[in-house]
């Protein structure tokens, strides 16, 4: 049960709230950067047009084969593969259990330095949680990025390409700017997902919010009350962030009405 | 340059779709001198643009080939002038030919003068202010100087569309490609985007036009080519299409539209 004794119990803990939230924000951060970054490259290589097997898709003679296994193996675009197993293993399984592989199995006997980040935060622990994170928001990010390119015009790239941009230059200039506007927003909110799902990292260490209220439960014997204030701290990060996004996404598509 | 003085010759062009059970064109043979007005007609479905966007390999065709200025650019290999192999630049040669759509195809976030300059700085590396004076005064020759500054969406459709055409004739091409260029356009700006077009021509641009504008046609083409399911099925003078019409297909089909 709650009790004012008990919430004033929680409050000599504060600090641990205080590390708990420093813990937080940057394990979100650095895992929207890296989540970002394999986005992009994601989202490139599912885009690309790269066919190594391109010479199979015509005979000796240079026709055209009209069917056939080495017509379809000259369409076939490895990097678009590999990038769509990736994307689908990490949106098909849960988060806990991809955290769980990375720290227990990819990192088993890894000897990560034990050094602490802010004089606190273990960073052999704080590591595989920010990896795991950030794969797994890759993914998910590498669709959001994806779906903002595709849903530029065609005729865009086609007009670009006629006047003798190259790909990269098309990107660059033309699609990615008109990209970015329907792009920016969602990664933000990404961001408000990642600060609440990184929570997760508690089970393996990562001193961030959970890990607080684990302690003072440990401390105080008592649970609801570190619970309480600790979603309170969720509500105080994440709904500020939210509105701020909700404004600067309202004046953006203000800016396609001129 | 060809020693044959044809700007373009396409030869035994094909594109399938569906493995083969849509022939968007099937086996289409022509070639244009500088200065020609090629009208493309014919009914929807016909090859039409299929042809024009084979022209500058926004299409890949399935077969046949396609010798611009000399050189062969349905190959992925040419001989350069050292008569060394080299890969070919495709870029290069679609700098040459303008293209014009039927939905303009303009870039929304850029000024009309930011589209227009666009391709000359980052593919011809021209430098801006050179840029901007050559955009300015095509500009001004179409009637639109004024509204240098505007962005795409605050202007008409044949104000676009007249844009559109200064954008490819920014780059200087050796010929002008069209793909129904009024068909978007209320009645009333229909004149406006010919007029430009036809002032193109009399000043001896090669021009390859799609169109269902039979006026122009006959005015401004000096040969006329009727397209029905992906074959070429008769070329020659506007006369000869428009008054002597041979093949019954054409004859049905001026019968509906004259
Ligand atoms: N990307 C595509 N996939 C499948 N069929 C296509 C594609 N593009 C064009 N076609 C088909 O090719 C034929 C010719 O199309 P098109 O060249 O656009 O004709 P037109 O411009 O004369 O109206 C049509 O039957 C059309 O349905
Ligand atoms: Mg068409």
């Amino acid at each position: 049960m709650l009790s004012a004794k008990g919430f004033q119990a929680t409050w000599k803990y504060i600090e641990l709230f205080k590390q708990g939230l420093i813990c937080t924000l940057s394990l979100s951060a650095l895992t929207v950067i890296f989540g970002f970054l394999l986005a992009l490259v994601l989202a490139l290589c599912r885009l690309s047009d790269i066919r190594p097997f391109r010479f199979l898709a015509t005979d000796r003679e240079g026709h055209l084969r009209p069917q056939g296994f080495l017509l379809s193996l000259s369409r076939l675009k490895p990097l678009d593969v590999l990038a769509t197993v990736y994307v689908e293993v990490f949106r098909a399984t849960p988060m806990l259990v991809q955290l769980f592989i990375i720290y227990h199995i990819v990192f088993h006997g890894v000897p990560l330095p034990k050094f602490k980040l802010f004089g606190f935060i273990r960073f052999d622990r704080f590591l595989p949680g920010v990896v795991a994170l950030a794969l797994n928001s890759g993914a998910y990010l590498s669709e959001i990025i994806r779906a903002g390119i595709q849903s530029i015009d065609g005729g865009q790239t086609e007009a670009a390409r006629s006047l003798g941009l190259t790909q990269m230059q098309n990107m660059r200039f033309v699609v990615l700017p008109q990209a970015v506007k329907n792009i920016l927003p969602a990664i933000a909110n990404e961001f408000v997902t990642i600060i609440k799902e990184s929570s997760i990292c508690y089970t393996i260490g990562v001193q961030e919010i959970m890990y607080a209220v684990n302690a003072i439960k440990g401390a105080t014997f008592s649970i609801g009350e570190p619970l309480i204030v600790s979603a309170a701290v969720y509500f105080c990060l994440t709904f500020p962030t939210s509105k701020i996004i909700a404004y600067f996404e309202r004046r953006m598509s203000r800016g396609d009405k001129r | 340059m060809a020693t044959s003085g044809k700007l373009i010759e396409v030869q035994h062009l094909k594109k399938y779709y569906h493995k083969g059970k849509i022939k968007a064109l099937d086996d289409v043979s022509v070639e244009s001198y500088p200065g020609d007005v090629m009208v493309v007609i014919g009914p929807s479905g016909s090859g039409k643009s299929t042809l024009l966007r084979s022209l500058n390999l926004l299409e890949e065709p399935t077969d046949g080939s396609i010798i611009f200025e000399g050189v062969d650019i349905t190959k992925k290999k040419v001989r350069n002038a050292k008569g060394k192999l080299v890969k070919l630049n495709l870029d290069q040669h679609r700098q040459k030919m303008g293209m014009v759509f039927q939905h303009f195809n303009l870039f929304p976030h850029m000024t009309v003068l930011d589209n227009l300059t666009l391709a000359p700085i980052q593919v011809k590396k021209m430098n801006k202010a050179d840029a901007e004076a050559k955009a300015m005064a095509l500009l001004d020759r179409v009637g639109l100087a004024d509204r240098a500054g505007a962005y795409p969406i605050q202007l008409s459709g044949g104000q676009k569309q007249r844009v559109a055409i200064v954008r490819a004739l920014c780059m200087e091409p050796d010929v002008m490609l069209f793909d129904e260029p009024t068909s978007a356009l209320d009645p009333e700006m229909v004149g406006e985007v010919l007029d430009v077009m036809k002032e193109l021509a009399r000043e001896g641009m090669t021009m390859v036009v799609v169109t269902h504008e039979m006026g122009f046609a006959r005015e401004v083409g000096n040969r006329v080519l009727f397209m029905a399911d992906g074959k070429l099925l008769e070329q020659g003078t506007p006369e000869d299409i428009f008054v002597h019409p041979q093949h019954p297909r054409l004859q049905e089909f001026l019968a509906k539209v004259l």
